[in-house]
């Protein structure tokens, strides 16, 4: 049933060009250099400290690791993280 | 970025988390709207970041679901600074006195400007100003208003024809026209004089012209006292010689003289028997009241006014500040007591009066050179409680009425 699911969600998105985040519930990171990184549709935050953030996703999390990290913003769904990026990662559960 | 934009006005409080894994509480607070902003983690159990003023309680209420230990670090911001401007005494007092002493100045006569008139007229208007105690300095409320000034200065300076006074805030403007001394008028044309009433006449003195008539002649409206033409009588000797008539120059004057007539008038007036009239005692009590919107208070004049009847003045003059009328006023209150007479009057007393009455309504209307005399009653009748008389009065006065003569061309 889940995989049914799935290929739909990858059928509607590559066939009628919807964007994927939205249909796939994935996270969308945009990143100014190693400064900035904004990731919207989170599923919620694990782990937050001065060199590391680890975010929650659909499947697994997200884990970004750095120096001095600061939470510029923090609305429902929404992370603007600033810093100093080093590393991004997907960590499959 | 644009969600933290107006926290200068909002204000804005710097909370720290104490506890396992900090991180988590400003996430849950995120969760549920809370904007939550510039998260540090200080180490492993601590953890701080902004949020609104006006989310605190519901950061509270979140808080005791949890086990998150919750600390308010500094309040940055509008609501913040004012309440630490208003703990300052000395200050707020400053600023009180500031808005007290800009309100005084703004209630002050700072100019007066007289524009439109010859400086010695100007002088005089100043002194007269000085006098109604309208100088630079004089506090506002106690002047009257524009429009009593300028009845006051029409009625002390007989040389003003008209007196505009217009109050621009802190300045007087006033805008005057003198009287011009009206030159003699032109010669007058030719005219007559002719009767304007009918009546005996009893005195004449004609200063120019040709009179047509004598003392104790009766004459009737219309017609001709005086003429101005003076060859009147010749042409009525001549009649057949127009030739000669038409040769001269035409004899023509301005006829102009006072012919005294006896005249006649029958008065009707009506007295009341019984008479009800008002005066005020002279005892009075003036009271201050500070208006702001619908409330009063009383500042002076605490005494309780004990008069059976009063006729109350109040006058109301608002405050201004800079060039506003601020919602509050002074308001002056007078109470003066009345006395209130019923007077019963007998037949002859009310016979009395309709005589004052009368000759005091025919002495409006002949002016002020006529001699009038009282004759008699020609009927008295009562009727509802008032006495109704017809009166019978003779007087003395000049019947004479300008008559241009028509030149014909």
């Amino acid at each position: 049933m889940n995989k049914w699911k799935q290929r739909i969600e990858k059928m509607l998105t590559q066939h009628l060009e919807l964007p994927s985040d939205v249909i796939l519930e994935l996270p969308r990171i945009t990143t100014i250099g190693q400064i900035h990184a904004y990731i919207e549709n989170h599923k919620g935050l694990i782990l937050f400290s001065e060199s590391e953030l680890r975010l929650r996703m659909k499947d697994g999390y997200l884990r970004i690791t750095g120096e001095k990290f600061v939470l510029k913003m923090m609305l429902p769904e929404e992370i603007l993280l600033e810093g100093k990026i080093k590393e991004l990662a997907f960590i499959e559960a | 970025m644009k969600h933290t934009q107006d926290i200068f006005f909002t204000g804005s409080v710097k909370i720290e988390v104490t506890g396992h894994h900090p991180e988590l509480f400003f996430d849950l607070c995120a969760r549920e709207g809370i904007t939550v902003w510039n998260v540090i983690k200080i180490n492993e159990t601590r953890c701080v970041g902004y949020v609104r003023l006006r989310d605190i309680s519901a950061i509270k209420r979140l808080r005791r679901q949890t086990v998150y230990k919750l600390s308010f670090l500094s309040r940055k911001g509008f609501p913040f600074l004012i309440q630490r401007v208003l703990r300052k005494k000395p200050f707020m007092a400053g600023l009180f006195l500031s808005i007290l002493f800009v309100m005084f100045l703004s209630n002050v006569v700072w100019d007066i400007e007289v524009e439109n008139v010859p400086p010695e007229i100007e002088a005089k208007i100043i002194e007269k100003l000085d006098e109604y105690g309208i100088h630079r300095g004089a506090i506002k409320f106690t002047i009257g208003t524009p429009s009593d000034i300028q009845q006051r200065l029409l009625d002390d300076l007989p040389e003003l024809l008209w007196v505009g006074v217009t109050e621009k805030g802190t300045t007087y403007q006033l805008e005057a026209v003198e009287k011009t001394i009206v030159e003699e008028p032109e010669q007058p044309g030719p005219r007559n004089l002719v009767a304007a009433k009918k009546g005996v006449i009893v005195d004449m003195f004609v200063a120019k012209g040709l009179p047509l008539v004598k003392v104790n002649d009766l004459v009737t409206p219309g017609q001709v006292l005086v003429s101005g033409n003076l060859n009147e009588e010749k042409t009525e000797e001549e009649q057949d010689d127009d030739k000669e008539k038409n040769a001269k120059p035409k004899n023509n004057v301005a006829a102009e003289g006072e012919v005294i007539a006896e005249t006649w008038y029958e008065v009707e007036t009506t007295v009341p028997m019984k008479a009800n009239y008002q005066t005020l005692t002279g005892e009075n009590e003036t009271k201050f009241h500070l208006q702001i919107g619908k409330l009063r208070i009383p500042v002076w004049g605490f005494k309780k006014v004990d008069y059976e009847h009063v006729y109350k003045e109040t006058t109301s003059k608002p405050l201004y500040f800079l060039h506003w009328t601020l919602p509050i006023s002074i308001v002056e209150e007078k109470w003066n007591e009345q006395a209130s007479y019923n007077e019963k009057r007998s037949r002859e007393k009310a016979r009395e009066e309709a005589v004052k009455q009368a000759t005091k309504q025919l002495r409006s209307e002949l002016g002020k050179d006529a001699e009038i005399a009282f004759q008699k009653v020609l009927h008295e009748r009562i009727e509802s409680g008032k006495v109704k008389l017809t009166l019978y009065f003779k007087a003395k006065e000049d019947i004479t009425k300008i008559q241009p003569i028509s030149q014909g061309d």
